[in-house]
């Protein structure tokens, strides 16, 4: 495994072990919840009585969290040790390609949020020129598609370290 | 013995002030929703208790087992930050006032404490 590495610098030990494996979970699962709710914070605020302008959210403004959450939904649905396997190896043909496919259609649609939400941000509350309150609602857009691409960063590094944790413990 | 009931018993007053916190945050400003927080962090420990009893960690050649488990825990995870994150996301929007929000909060990580104590204390029974 060792010859094997790719990196100079090697995986701290800490990072192999149980505790933080279950943590970085924990920690995707809380990501993913700040991100859910910033964006519905923004969208209680539109509709409440501090919101002074004519701005509000409606579905567009969900459409690139949907996306991105499609998106984490998919890469870490993918088993990992699939990519991995070689077109020569026991996991037949095919196999390690067809994740591959499905993975970049994930990480497409991750993207695909974040860029999503950025175009609302610009087209719904920058070009129109809206006031600092009213912008939020856009920056809050961007920040919770930026949460979920976070999330999803550290449940697949989480994952990860599984794999390695198991391995140690296999041998 | 009389360690246990000494646990058992402040974990209760704890539970209480909790549930006190949170009563009154709704009760003072006559706006019910920050109950909702009670219903957050009683759910909280819910799916990762549903699924570790689906699945055996320990079992390292089917790996979809620790799948189910990590399914768990990225839903308590959630639910856990829900419970922080609606008090405030209430407040912001003027549904409920600041202090309602902080009470509500301050009550439920109680609530949450209590939950999380009392399964380690019933796990360490457990193992023996």
């Amino acid at each position: 495994m060792s010859e094997e590495r790719l990196w100079k610098f090697r995986k701290p030990e800490w990072m192999n072990s149980a505790t933080a494996r279950s943590a970085g979970v924990y920690g995707a699962g809380a990501l993913f919840s700040l991100a859910f709710f910033t964006l519905l914070d923004a969208a209680v605020w539109s509709h409440s009585s501090r919101n002074g302008s004519n701005i509000h959210i409606n579905f567009i403004d969900w459409l690139p969290l949907i996306f991105s959450s499609l998106g984490m939904l998919i890469i870490n649905s993918i088993e990992k040790t699939r990519l991995s396997a070689d077109s020569f190896s026991y996991s037949g043909s095919g196999v390690a390609w067809k994740a591959r496919v499905v993975l970049f259609l994930g990480f497409a649609s991750l993207a695909g949020g974040m860029a999503g939400g950025v175009t609302v941000l610009v087209l719904k509350y920058v070009v129109p020129q809206a006031p600092w309150p009213t912008v939020y609602m856009g920056i809050a857009n961007v920040v919770s598609n930026g949460l979920v691409m976070l999330s999803s960063v550290v449940l697949w590094i989480s994952q990860n370290m599984e794999d390695e944790y198991s391995y140690n413990l296999a041998l | 013995m009389t360690a246990g009931l000494k646990t058992i018993i402040s974990l209760s007053f704890v539970l209480a002030i909790g549930f006190l916190l949170v009563i009154l945050s709704c009760a003072l400003f006559h706006q019910y929703l920050p109950l909702l927080v009670v219903a957050t962090y009683v759910l909280a420990p819910l799916p990762n208790w549903i699924c570790g009893r689906c699945a055996n960690p320990d079992d390292f050649v089917e790996s979809s087992g620790n799948a189910v488990v990590d399914f768990g825990r990225f839903c308590t995870g959630f639910l856990v930050l829900m419970g922080v994150a609606l008090p405030v996301l209430l407040a912001h929007s003027a549904i409920i006032r600041w202090d309602a929000c902080v009470m509500s909060i301050i009550g439920g990580g109680l609530i949450y404490g209590t939950i999380i104590a009392f399964s380690m204390f019933f796990e360490e029974e457990q193992e023996f």
